[in-house]
């Protein structure tokens, strides 16, 4: 399978700040059209390397390319849509007005932005509050504006910085929707997040940093499938078959625990479950179960965090 | 570029839709009246005296006296005849200030030149100095009658000589008055003075507004950190030009309409101080040359107050430094006024953080050679070059830090790393 060319590549990135290497020499790549998280820690790195790619930050070493061209997200700020973690919005403003003038700073023009201001803010059911100032909405409402200011562009690559953090549960669910929305549009999405559930969810292809440095990245099923192991848990209808002839052999399984009517296994390096599968049937097996059962995330985690890492650090900014 | 232009549009509709903005176009022209009517009246140590004569004298010194000052806008006066008790009671009026206070006069006025006056406020040097004079004349004219010269030979001799002054400027000698020029000055200090703090403070909360609610990681991801500080800078400032044009347009309005204004209150225009000033296309463009520059160079370090600042509180401290310098530069004018053209005044109108202010004053005052102009302005710009480059780091850095001030250590690294 040919994968699309990557959105965004970055290049043995590191950012140094006084006293501590915030991020050490980091290379990740995130191809077009694929939902990516960047897991870590509270302390990581996670928000010191979006800014890099947004060019708040300047790195002190290594590149940052975006849509195969040079130049960072100020030079691209037009075809990226970015959120913050913090998030705050012109408290005195009209609604609409705050909304046209972040549209313009991503260069739309102002009778476009109001426009798409304007069908944004209806679908998301504000349409009433346009000329309303930011400091009348409710906290879940600012939150909406937000992220409208964050699409109104219609970005290629949306970067979202700890996007669920501090969200209402209905709002949870609209960002939800909406990043779900933009993938089946052919968009990307960056997101960071140190809540694994939730990467585990949405994510296809992900990359876990702590202290600064790359642990592992790749697409979620190869992280799952090297560091997590496979775990197949089988159950019989009465007839084994030859069963144990199959859990003997080594090309298939490293591990095997067996109960009888029961038995739980590993699977050997790279062994597809379907060929375990299709060898209990054929050896006459009856089988009332057969499931997978995989690492989660957060238990791949914390394994390679160490619990000690993964345990709320100081954010350095 | 679009990006800029958006941003200055946006400090500029932001101001003048707010109620702030609008209250400062109506009250600031009523704000500077008040300064212009206080001084008037503080110049004349405030209102009408009340004051008694205590007529101890056997001939008309005591009524003549009493008759004068009640030819002057400031006394009014009534004579009584010296008794017992007279003294005793005036004392207590005085005391309950039903009296500014009372002028003691015998027949030694006339012959040793002495007199007394016991009031409330002696330190009142212009009730006092006019007190002097009036005394004086009756007293040098009722001599001289004693020595047998004609009365009207004396009220002759006694018509006071006015000295009109004129300013000198290109070359050309102007209808201004020296008064005019005097409050010409002082006013445009005034008006520099407030409207470089201001809306330097302005440009320093906007920064902070942005910081505090972190849109600034959004702006600075869209447009530089140098092109968002010098969009802010040309909006607050265009907005300030705005202000000067309402202030201007109702200025004029106000004056022409002094006389009424003022005239309710019994002064007329008695007092020559304070007169309205032709301005000239000259001395508008200097003062809004000089405005700007002052206000690039403040406003820019009060943005990058606003970006090592993380609220509102820490913000107030650390504006104060760069208040007191327009402070000292604005007391300074008082000095300056006195002569426009000593060694004080000109170091001032060359150092860049007194010239917004010192020049236009000295302008107003006095005339000034082309050449020291230029040599101020090329200093100020050269000024406002360097603080921006250097506040522009600061600012770029500041935005992004959060926590503790920075210290003068971490403020030079900040500079240096950016």
């Amino acid at each position: 399978m040919m994968s699309p060319a990557p959105i965004l590549v970055l290049d043995r990135v590191s950012k140094r700040f006084a006293g501590h290497t915030a991020v050490d020499d980091l290379s990740l790549s995130v191809p077009a059209g694929v939902i990516y998280g960047l897991l870590g820690p509270n302390g990581a790195g996670k928000t010191t390397t979006i800014r890099m790619i947004m060019d708040i930050l300047q790195p002190d070493g290594g590149t940052v390319r975006l849509f195969g061209e040079p130049g960072g997200g100020r030079t691209h700020s037009e075809r990226i849509g970015y959120l913050p973690e913090e998030r705050g919005l012109y408290r005195k403003m009209r609604v609409l007005d705050v909304l046209v003038f972040l549209g313009e700073m991503k260069g739309v023009d102002r009778r476009r932005a109001r426009q798409r201001a304007g069908e944004w803010l209806e679908r998301l059911g504000l349409a009433d509050w346009r000329l309303r100032r930011i400091d009348e909405l409710s906290k879940g409402m600012q939150q909406k504006v937000q992220f409208i200011s964050t699409m109104l562009h219609d970005p290629d690559l949306v970067i979202l910085d700890e996007p669920f953090s501090g969200l209402d549960p209905v709002n949870a669910q609209v960002m939800k929707d909406t990043v779900l929305d933009l993938r089946s549009r052919g968009k990307t999405i960056l997101f960071s997040t140190h809540i694994m559930e939730q990467a585990e969810r949405l994510c296809e292809q992900l990359c876990i940093i702590a202290r600064g440095r790359k642990l592992v990245d790749g697409p979620l099923s190869d992280i799952k499938r090297t560091h997590g192991g496979h775990h197949l848990v089988i159950g019989f209808d009465g007839s084994v078959g030859g069963a144990a002839q199959v859990f003997a052999d080594k090309r298939l399984t490293s591990k095997v625990d067996n109960y009888g009517q029961y038995a739980e296994l590993e699977l050997a390096a790279g062994v597809d479950a379907q060929r375990i599968l299709h060898a209990l049937v054929a050896s006459g097996a009856r089988l009332s179960r057969f499931e997978m059962r995989e690492a989660s995330l957060h238990k791949i985690f914390i394994d390679l965090v160490g619990p000690e890492a993964a345990r709320t650090e100081g954010e350095p900014t | 570029m679009r990006k800029i232009w958006a941003v200055v549009r946006r400090e500029f509709v932001e101001r003048i839709r707010s109620k702030w903005f609008w209250a400062m176009a109506l009250l600031g022209p009523l704000f500077f009246g008040a300064v212009f009517f206080l001084s008037t009246q503080l110049g004349r140590g405030g209102g009408v005296k009340r004051i008694v004569v205590v007529d101890a004298t056997t001939g008309p010194v005591g009524a003549r006296i009493t008759q004068l000052l009640n030819g002057s806008p400031l006394f009014r006066a009534v004579s009584v005849p010296a008794g017992g008790e007279v003294v005793d009671s005036l004392t207590a009026e005085v005391e309950h200030k039903a009296l500014s206070g009372f002028l003691i006069v015998t027949d030694a006025a006339v012959d040793s030149g002495k007199a007394e006056y016991r009031g409330s406020n002696v330190s009142a040097f212009a009730t006092i100095g006019a007190l002097e004079r009036t005394i004086g004349d009756v007293v040098s004219a009722v001599r001289l009658e004693r020595e047998g010269v004609d009365p009207r030979v004396v009220a002759r001799a006694r018509i006071p000589v006015r000295l009109e002054t004129k300013k000198i400027a290109g070359g050309k000698t102007t209808g201004e008055t020296a008064a005019q020029s005097f409050s010409l000055a002082y006013f445009m200090g005034i008006i520099l003075y407030t409207a470089i703090l201001l809306y330097g403070i302005n440009v320093m909360s906007s920064v902070l507004e942005e910081k505090t609610t972190r849109i600034v990681e959004v702006l600075v991801s869209s447009l530089r950190p140098f092109q968002l500080m010098l969009g802010k800078v040309l909006g607050v400032g265009a907005v300030s030009i705005f202000q000067f044009l309402i202030w201007g347009v109702s200025a004029r309005i106000l004056f022409a309409h002094r006389r009424d204004l003022l005239g309710a209150g019994g002064m007329g225009d008695a007092d020559p101080v304070f007169q309205v000033p032709n301005v000239s296309g000259a001395t508008a463009a200097i003062f809004i040359t000089y405005f700007l520059g002052g206000f690039f160079l403040y406003s820019a370090m009060f943005a990058a107050v606003g970006a090592m600042s993380s609220s509102e509180q820490e913000a107030r401290q650390a504006q104060q430094p760069v208040s007191w310098l327009l402070v000292l530069s604005f007391l300074s004018m008082f000095g300056m006024l006195n002569d426009p053209a000593s060694t004080f005044a000109v170091t001032l109108s060359l150092i860049p953080f007194s010239a917004p202010i010192a020049m236009p004053v000295r302008w107003a005052a006095g005339n000034l050679p082309t050449h020291e102009i230029a040599l101020s302005l090329t200093i100020l710009v050269a000024a406002i070059v360097g603080v921006t480059w250097v506040a522009a780091r600061i600012y770029r850095v500041g935005m992004l830090m959060t926590g503790k001030r920075p210290n003068l250590k971490e403020l030079v690294r900040w500079v240096r790393a950016a």
